[in-house]
């Protein structure tokens, strides 16, 4: 068994070919099925995460990347020890995450956007004050990171206050101070903005970007709001149908999918002239102003010509917004995964 | 599944076929076991409160033997005892109604009662409807473990089963008046909700309280005779007692008819009570704007 | 700091923030007390109606058997209010998967899971069946013995434990058995093995059964062992065997427990 690798500046985190097969129960409609499925039951099996490859170096903020079932999950429970792999191996800060040693799930944290951990009838300071005895966190230590906290998030009025009467941005800011108590080294955080409005998304980002800043923690989060991986992190972890399809910087990431520029004309003359469709897909039209999408490789000449043709009041050239390099990226099928 | 021959394969041998089936026989059990472990679990749990009744009302009643010389108590042999105790669960086989009372307010608490005004549905015959599939349901699939059970006990059967036909017939008319009885009880506790939110505390002690009085501890004649002409005029003996004495023909002729009527009758009123209680419970809902 | 100081500490915590829990919700506090003064009513109705047919029950004459009947109910009541609700959630926490975050926490799994809550309000179950065993004790005109009362709390926290092993394991079934009755249904009849004297036993069909859950499954000894040690003659043996019935049935539940979780972390996704 590994040693926990102080000095090695290896990566942090590392998953080699880590797979989850599980079984579940096929269930029919109707009484007659029922009945049968009292002496047989069918099963399929599902692949949810199929033989993944990456390393996480300390310090790095990482987004996990993949539509509903993908198997982001099923990976972060992989890393937390909570699921055991059917094969292949995870090492997270030198420790084999399944032999869920004390020492290991100290210095951890997971937190689950769906999911609430604190005592929902107590204030959250009651439930602090009981982390602070489960992680054994010395007084004067608790207290510090209690105020540091409190202060960042900007809740240090709310902490007295039932968690049920709490709003849900509130409860998921008392949820990050919960975890974040006990000062983990490795914060995995699945979906932690789900369902909270624009105002607490920021309010959170916000905090995760100065936490990550001053204590240099590292983090691998999965979300599906694409300004939080935009606001957060340089690199991201594409998964889809359990096999990991993507694994390098967010930009390149639209540069190798999203193989298509937006190119977006307003005319001078408050018109858009016929015939747009020979430069690229029109994808927009209204008033004087045209939006295309254009092949990379052809945006110049078709500029050239476009500048040449007709008087443009203004011209931009965009890439096209993440959720869209997204969907074509969880379309295509899944091809090998590619380094940076 | 349907056999499929697979002309691939080699012939196999009789040892072959057979390790095949055995096999298969195998894989098939431990699915089986595994998923219905629970089913027997439970089963065998049931049973458990059933043996140790037995057992302790056979040493009162060796106790009682040697302290008078008595072989009844109140009536009861042992024997009666012991098929009244069995019997009386299936009276509450058809007069409990798990669920009902709570589901009826929360409900009402957490505003799905709506689904009630908005389709063309009334609450109570719904409701009673879906218990009565449920119930026949239930007690189908607890013929098995009370055949069992009964099965064991027969012993104690021996000359206690009626040979009477009308006896029969008032026994299903007691089981019928059990089921309306509870059903339409718990209704009402359930339309509680509209006044007080926290109706599971009060179901609580409703149901504690039930367990003595309807006669499920014990036979009510037991007590002294001013508690059970007491507990024996309320409604609540039909949930359990009732049926257990009409099965056991201590109740015959004339009040045999007589409290079939008074039965009838408090179905009735818990009928209308769930109703009325229903209809000015939605204006006060209505009113506080759900 | 030592392990044991750590962990009293973490439990009196947890029984702190429950009894505020609890305290948020007096009303529904107060009527769990009242089924529970109910229910010790109705028992001893019965008993006393019983009582009038017959001068002794399996040998156990009033006085004695409400020793009995206040033993059980002392010791269920502590059952109730340190162990049954948190294995009863047990269930619910497989089936939503939050089980997951207390796995996570750096501390013994089966601690957390089963001491996670204090039910405060089957607590003064405690009382009363203590009050009832001193009513008793006065009834038979007890004569005060200290070696008795020493053995007698010996033994009565060796049936505890033995309750406890038993309970947890059929917490741990729920890993397997995921549509099974709620556990309180099953503590509830499960534990009427432990709810009469042993003697109740004695029909010829009978008498195996008895020796089966005394030496197999020592459900008996839970409230058995220390109420006759009170107030029967003193059998060295059979206390004897109950400590190491003790340790062998904490250390078997422990083992399933694991095996239990181990199952839970390889079923789930």
């Amino acid at each position: 068994m590994a040693e926990p690798t102080q000095d090695d500046p290896g990566p942090i985190i590392s998953a080699e070919a880590l797979a989850k097969t599980y079984r579940v129960v096929q269930k029919k409609e109707g009484i007659g099925n029922a009945v049968r499925g009292l002496f047989r039951r069918s099963y399929r099996e599902v692949h949810a995460v199929d033989g993944v490859t990456f390393r996480i170096e300390p310090g790095e903020m990482v987004a996990f990347l993949g539509p509903n079932g993908a198997g982001k999950t099923t990976t972060l429970k992989m890393l937390s020890g909570l699921v055991y792999p059917t094969s292949g191996q995870a090492r997270v800060l030198g420790y084999v995450p399944s032999d869920r040693t004390d020492a290991f799930r100290r210095q951890f944290a997971l937190v689950m956007g769906q999911k609430n951990q604190l005592w929902w009838d107590l204030p959250a300071g009651d439930s602090f004050q009981l982390h602070k005895e489960i992680y054994g966190i010395p007084d004067e230590g608790f207290r510090r990171t209690l105020g540091e906290l409190t202060e960042l998030l900007n809740v240090e009025k709310l902490t007295r206050q039932a968690v049920r009467e709490l709003s849900l941005g509130e409860r998921m800011k008392m949820e990050l101070i919960a975890a974040l108590l006990h000062q983990p080294r490795v914060l995995l955080l699945d979906e932690p903005t789900i369902g909270l409005d624009v105002v607490a998304q920021v309010a959170i980002q916000k905090c995760l970007r100065d936490y990550h800043e001053r204590r240099k923690v590292t983090i691998l989060l999965t979300s599906h709001y694409m300004r939080d991986v935009e606001a957060l992190c340089e690199r991201v972890l594409v998964i889809n149908h359990g096999k990991l399809v993507y694994d390098g910087s967010l930009d390149h990431l639209a540069d190798r999918f999203g193989n298509v520029k937006l190119v977006k004309i307003e005319f001078a003359d408050g018109r858009v002239p016929e015939g747009m469709d020979r430069f690229g897909e029109v994808a927009r039209q209204a008033g004087a102003e045209v939006h295309l999408k254009v092949d990379p490789a052809r945006v110049g000449e078709m500029l050239g010509a476009i500048l040449d043709q007709y008087t443009v009041a203004d011209i931009s050239v965009e890439d096209p917004p993440l959720e869209q390099v997204m969907a074509r990226v969880f379309q295509e099928e899944a091809p090998a995964a590619t380094s940076p | 599944m349907i056999p499929v021959e697979c002309p691939s394969l080699p012939p196999q041998g009789i040892l072959g076929r057979l390790r095949k089936y055995a096999r298969v026989f195998r894989v098939s059990l431990i699915e089986r076991m595994t998923y219905r472990a629970d089913f027997l679990v439970s089963t065998f749990l049931r049973f458990l409160p059933m043996l140790t009744t037995i057992l302790l009302w056979q040493a009162v009643f060796a106790g009682a033997k040697e302290y008078s010389g008595a072989t009844d108590l109140s009536g009861f042999t042992f024997n009666e005892m012991i098929v009244y105790l069995l019997m009386v669960n299936i009276s509450r086989l058809f007069s409990s109604m798990p669920g009902l009372a709570g589901g009826i307010a929360r409900d009402i608490r957490d505003g799905s009662l709506k689904k009630y005004l908005l389709q063309p549905i009334d609450m109570v015959d719904y409701l009673l409807a879906y218990r009565v599939a449920h119930k026949s349901a239930y007690i189908i699939a607890s013929f098995v473990p009370y055949a069992v059970l009964f099965f064991l006990c027969r012993g104690f059967f021996a000359g206690h089963v009626p040979t009477d036909p009308i006896t029969w017939l008032a026994y299903a008319a007691s089981l019928v008046l059990a089921f309306l009885i509870g059903f339409f009880f718990e209704a009402c506790v359930g339309m509680v909700g509209f006044w007080f939110l926290e109706v599971t505390s009060i179901l609580y002690i409703v149901m504690t309280l039930n367990f003595f009085v309807s006669g499920h501890m014990f036979p009510l004649d037991l007590l002294p005779p001013f508690w059970a002409n007491f507990l024996r005029a309320l409604p609540f003996q039909y949930l359990a007692y009732f049926p257990a004495v009409v099965f056991l023909e201590k109740v015959q002729g004339a009040e045999l008819g007589w409290s079939l009527v008074q039965g009838a009758a408090w179905a009735l009123v818990f009928a209308l009570l769930s109703r009325w209680l229903y209809r000015i419970g939605l204006k006060r809902y209505s009113a506080f704007g759900g | 700091m030592s392990v044991l100081m750590r962990y009293t500490r973490l439990l009196g915590s947890l029984s702190k923030y429950t009894l505020a829990r609890e305290m948020a919700f007096r009303g529904n506090f107060l009527v769990k007390v009242a089924v529970e003064v109910l229910w010790l009513a109705i028992l001893l109705a019965f008993y006393r109606t019983v009582f009038v047919k017959t001068q002794n029950v399996a040998g156990w004459s009033e006085a004695e058997y409400l020793f009995f009947v206040g033993c059980f109910f002392a010791l269920n009541g502590l059952i109730e209010t340190l162990f049954l609700e948190n294995c009863n959630d047990f269930a619910e926490l497989v089936r939503t998967g939050d089980l997951d975050f207390l796995l996570l926490r750096p501390i013994d799994e089966q601690f957390l899971i089963s001491c996670r809550k204090v039910d405060w309000s089957t607590a003064p179950n405690f009382l009363m069946g203590t009050a009832l065993m001193g009513f008793s004790l006065f009834q038979m005109s007890w004569t005060f013995d200290l070696g008795r009362i020493v053995a007698f709390l010996v033994l009565f926290v060796c049936g505890l434990l033995i309750a406890y092993a038993f309970m947890l394991m059929l917490t741990s079934l729920s890993v397997w058995l995921v549509r099974n009755q709620s556990l309180m249904e099953m503590w509830w009849l499960f534990s009427s093995l432990a709810r009469y004297p042993k003697e109740i036993f004695s029909r010829t069909w009978a008498e195996p059964i008895g020796r089966f859950f005394t030496y197999i499954l020592p459900i008996l000894l839970v409230v058995n062992v220390p109420a006759r040690t009170m107030v029967k003659a003193l059998e060295p043996g059979l206390m004897i065997f109950t400590l190491v019935a003790t340790v062998v049935a904490m250390t078997v539940s422990r083992w399933f427990f694991r095996k239990a979780l181990r199952a839970y972390r390889s079923a789930s996704s």
